[in-house]
C-alpha cells in the first residue's frame, strides 16, 4: 500500500524489509525480513550483537543505503500528521529519491555512530548545522541562527562552539553538536545509531540523560541502536532484539529484562555483569553470530540455542504476537509445539 | 619583533617559511654556479673555435679579445672571486650577466621578454585544466558506477600518458595545416601594433589556443584522474553519509563536502605544477614557435650560453620555490587544522 490514511499512533510500519549487500560471494543479507511497528512518542531500543544488521536497519529506514547495499524488498511506511491531524502514511521505498531527501532532517533525523568523523574537518560547526536548516526551510538567517543557538543550549553547548572547527572540540562536544543538529527542525523521528559508544562512560551517562530530557521535552520518537543492554535498560520503552538480520523478540523493556521469551534474549541478558552478588562465571552465548552470506537453515539461532528442538533446523519461526505487547520468533512459543511439549512429545 | 611573533604564532610561521625560502634559493644559486663551472666546455672557446674555422681569427688581437670577453662574462680571477661577483650581481642587481645568444644584451632582459609569454600561456592553460579537472574528476568519482564515468576515466588514463608534443603535432597537422582554422606559428600576428588594442589581444588569444590546448589536454587528464581517486577515497567518509542524512542535495554534498576536502592536496599539486611547468614546455613552445622561455632555452643550449642557461635554471628554481611558498602561506587559510597546529 503506497499511501493510506491512518488515525492511530503508529509512526513507522516496517514490513518484510530486506537490505542486502552485493558481494563476490553472493548477497550478504544484513537485514533479511524485518517486521516492526514504531509508535509515536516512544523510545524504541534496537539491540543485538555486532553484525546482526541493526545499523543497516537504521540506515534502511533513513534510506541512505549506498551501493553495494540495496533494498531487496519490503515496505517502510512512514506516517506524517497533516494539518487536520489526520495521518498520511507513505512507503519510503516507493517514494522518489527526491521526495525522501526532502523528508530527511525535517521528518526524520539521524544521530550518527561516530560523531568524531561525521563533521567535515574544514567547515565551522555553525555552517554544518545551518546547512541542514536552510536546505529544508526558507527561514531567514537570523531565525535559523536563533534556532541553532536554542538547540545548542538544550544540549549544554556554549555559543562560542558555533564558530569552532570540529578538531577543536572533544568527543563529547562533537556528539552534542550531532544531537543539537538533529533536533533543529524538530523531526518526528530521530534515529540514534550508537551515539555514545565511542565516549567515556561518565560522558556517556551525561549525554544519555540529556538526550532523554530533550526527547521528553520535544515529544520525539527515538529509535536507539546499541549493543549495550545497560543503555537500553535506561533509555528504552520497548525493545527489539535483532539476530542474523531478523527480529527475534519485541517487547516492553521491563518484560525483556524480567521475562525474556527468546533463548537468545536470555543469553544477551545473562551476559551483562551485575554489580554485587557473588562472583559468578558470566553466562555468554556459545559460538559466533553467523555470516550474513550464509545463514543456518530454519531458525538462524538454532546452532547456538541451548533449547534447540528438531523443528528448529527445518522451519524458520516467524515473529508473532504471543501477548498484548509481546512478539517473539521462536518455536518454543509456537502454540503447536508448545502443545506437543505439554503432551510429553518431542 | 620577537615579542610580536610570540604573541601571534602565525607570524612566526610565515617568518620561518620566508627564511627557508630565501635560504633554499641561495643554496640553489650556489649549486647552479659550481655545476656550470664544472662543465669542461666554455662558450668563449667554442666561439673562438668557430671563428678559427672561418679563418677570421687574427693572432695579434686574439689574446686581448679573449681577455675582454672573459671579463665581460665574469670569468677572470679565481673561482671564489667569480662566485662572489656572480652572487653579488644576481642578488643585489638581478644581473645575470650578458647573454651570448644575443650579445651584448643582458640575460635578464632576454628572460624578462620571454617570461610573460610562457607565464601567460601556462597560467591560463594550467588554471583551466585544474578547475575543469577538479570538477570533472569529482563528477566522475560521484557517478563512478555509470558508463559515462567509466568512459571519462579510461580516456583520461590514455591521454595522461600521451606526451603533450604528440597532441601538439596532431593539432598543428589537422587544425592548423589541414583545415586552416587557427594559426600555428608565433604568439601574435605581426600586422597589429603591440599593445592593449583589441586586434592585438584577439590575435594573441587566437595564437595561444593551439599550444594551450595541447597542454590542457594532457594535464586535464592527469587532474581528472587524481581528483577522481581522491574523491573516491573520500566517499567512504562518514561526513558524506551524514550530509546525505541531512537531506542535502547531492550536488551540494559533492562540492561542499567531497570536493572541498579533496581540494587540499590538489592545491599543493597546483602550485608545484605551476612551478615545474615553467621550464617544462620546451617542445610545445618550439613546435608553435612561441617566443617563450622554451625558445630561449633551445637557443642557449645550442651555442652553450652559460649565462642564459644559468638564468633559466635560476628562474625555474625561483618559480618552483615561490609557488610552494605561496601554498605554504595559503594552506592555513584553506585548512583550519593547520591553523590550529601553528597556534599550538
Amino acid at each position: 500500500m503506497y499511501q493510506h490514511v491512518d488515525s492511530g499512533e503508529r509512526l513507522i510500519d516496517i514490513r518484510d524489509l530486506r537490505v542486502w549487500y552485493r558481494t563476490t560471494r553472493g548477497p550478504a543479507k544484513a537485514v533479511d525480513g524485518v517486521n516492526l511497528t514504531i509508535n509515536r512518542n516512544e523510545v524504541f531500543g534496537l539491540a543485538g550483537e555486532s553484525g546482526c544488521g541493526k545499523s543497516t536497519l537504521a540506515k534502511g529506514i533513513l534510506g541512505v543505503i549506498k551501493l553495494p547495499g540495496y533494498f531487496e524488498g519490503g515496505e517502510v511506511d512512514f506516517c506524517r500528521k497533516k494539518s487536520d491531524s489526520t495521518l498520511i502514511c507513505e512507503d519510503l521505498l516507493k517514494m522518489s529519491r527526491e521526495q525522501v531527501r526532502r523528508m530527511r532532517w525535517r521528518d526524520m533525523a539521524y544521530i550518527p555512530q561516530s560523531a568524531m568523523n561525521v563533521l567535515s574537518p574544514v567547515a565551522r560547526i555553525d555552517k554544518q548545522m545551518l546547512d541542514g536548516i536552510f536546505e529544508h526551510t526558507n527561514w531567514s538567517k537570523e531565525k535559523a541562527r536563533a534556532r541553532m543557538y536554542e538547540c545548542m543550549d538544550l544540549v549544554g553547548l556554549d555559543k562560542a562552539v558555533a564558530r569552532m572547527y570540529p578538531h577543536e572540540l572533544s568527543g563529547g562536544m562533537k556528539q552534542r553538536v550531532a544531537i543539537a543538529a538533529a533536533i533543529t527542525l524538530t523531526p518526528d523521528l530521530i534515529i540514534a545509531d550508537e551515539p555514545t559508544t565511542a565516549l567515556d562512560v561518565n560522558v556517556q551517562q551525561v549525554i544519555l540523560q540529556e538526550l532523554k530530557e530533550i526527547r521528553e521535552k520535544l515529544k520525539l520518537t527515538l529509535i536507539y541502536v546499541t549493543h549495550d543492554m545497560a543503555v537500553h535498560a535506561e533509555m528504552a520503552d520497548r525493545m527489539g532484539i535483532m539476530y542474523a538480520g531478523v527480529l527475534m523478540e519485541v517487547a516492553p523493556v521491563v518484560d525483556t529484562f524480567h521475562d525474556p521469551y527468546h533463548p537468545y534474549t536470555e543469553g544477551l541478558i545473562s551476559s551483562i555483569p551485575s554489580i554485587g552478588g557473588g562472583r559468578e562465571r558470566m553466562m555468554g552465548i556459545p559460538g559466533r553470530a553467523p555470516s550474513p552470506l550464509e545463514y543456518p537453515s530454519g531458525c538462524r539461532f538454532h546452532p547456538r540455542c541451548p533449547k534447540v528442538m528438531a523443528i528448529c533446523s527445518e522451519e524458520m519461526p516467524t515473529l508473532k504476537q504471543v501477548g498484548p505487547e509481546r512478539y517473539v520468533a521462536c518455536h518454543l512459543h509456537d502454540e503447536y509445539t508448545f502443545e506437543e511439549r505439554a503432551n510429553g512429545g518431542d | 619583533m620577537f615579542k610580536l611573533m610570540r604573541k601571534y604564532p602565525i607570524l612566526n610561521y610565515y617568518f620561518t617559511k620566508f627564511f627557508a625560502y630565501f635560504l633554499t634559493i641561495f643554496g640553489a644559486l650556489t649549486i647552479t654556479f659550481f655545476m656550470f663551472r664544472l662543465i669542461p666546455a666554455n662558450p668563449i672557446e667554442n666561439w673562438l673555435r668557430s671563428l678559427e674555422a672561418q679563418y677570421s681569427l687574427t693572432i695579434d688581437g686574439g689574446d686581448a679579445m679573449v681577455n675582454s670577453y672573459k671579463e665581460k662574462f665574469g670569468m677572470t680571477g679565481t673561482l671564489w672571486q667569480q662566485y662572489v661577483r656572480y652572487m653579488y650581481n644576481v642578488i643585489f642587481h638581478f644581473d645575470l650577466g650578458p647573454s651570448f645568444i644575443n650579445f651584448p644584451r643582458p640575460v635578464s632582459e632576454l628572460l624578462a621578454e620571454a617570461l610573460p609569454w610562457t607565464m601567460g600561456l601556462l597560467a591560463v592553460s594550467i588554471s583551466i585544466s585544474w578547475v575543469l579537472g577538479l570538477l570533472v574528476g569529482a563528477v566522475a568519482a560521484w557517478f563512478r558506477d555509470s558508463p559515462v564515468s567509466g568512459t571519462i576515466t579510461n580516456i583520461s588514463i590514455a591521454l595522461s600518458q600521451v606526451p603533450a608534443y604528440l597532441i601538439a603535432l596532431f593539432l598543428v597537422l589537422f587544425i592548423g595545416y589541414q583545415w586552416k582554422l587557427l594559426p600555428t606559428r608565433g604568439a601574435f600576428d605581426g600586422q597589429y601594433a603591440i599593445g592593449w588594442n583589441l586586434d592585438f589581444i584577439r590575435s594573441v588569444a587566437r595564437h595561444s589556443i593551439l599550444p594551450a590546448l595541447a597542454i590542457v589536454t594532457v594535464s586535464l587528464a592527469a587532474w581528472i584522474l587524481s581528483t577522481r581517486s581522491l574523491v573516491i577515497s573520500n566517499l567512504g567518509e562518514d561526513y558524506l553519509l551524514y550530509a546525505e542524512a541531512k537531506g542535502l542535495k547531492s550536488g551540494d554534498i559533492m562540492t561542499k563536502y567531497a570536493l572541498r576536502n579533496a581540494m587540499l592536496p590538489q592545491a599543493t599539486g597546483l602550485a608545484l605544477t605551476m612551478g615545474s611547468m615553467m621550464s617544462g614546455q620546451l617542445l610545445i613552445e618550439h613546435m608553435f614557435v612561441y617566443p617563450g622561455l622554451g625558445q630561449v632555452m633551445g637557443r642557449a643550449i645550442a651555442i652553450f650560453d652559460y649565462n642564459a642557461m644559468m638564468g633559466l635554471i635560476i628562474l625555474s628554481v625561483v618559480s618552483v620555490m615561490t609557488a610552494s611558498l605561496a601554498v605554504d602561506l595559503l594552506l592555513p587559510v584553506i585548512d583550519p587544522r593547520i591553523r590550529t597546529a601553528i597556534k599550538a
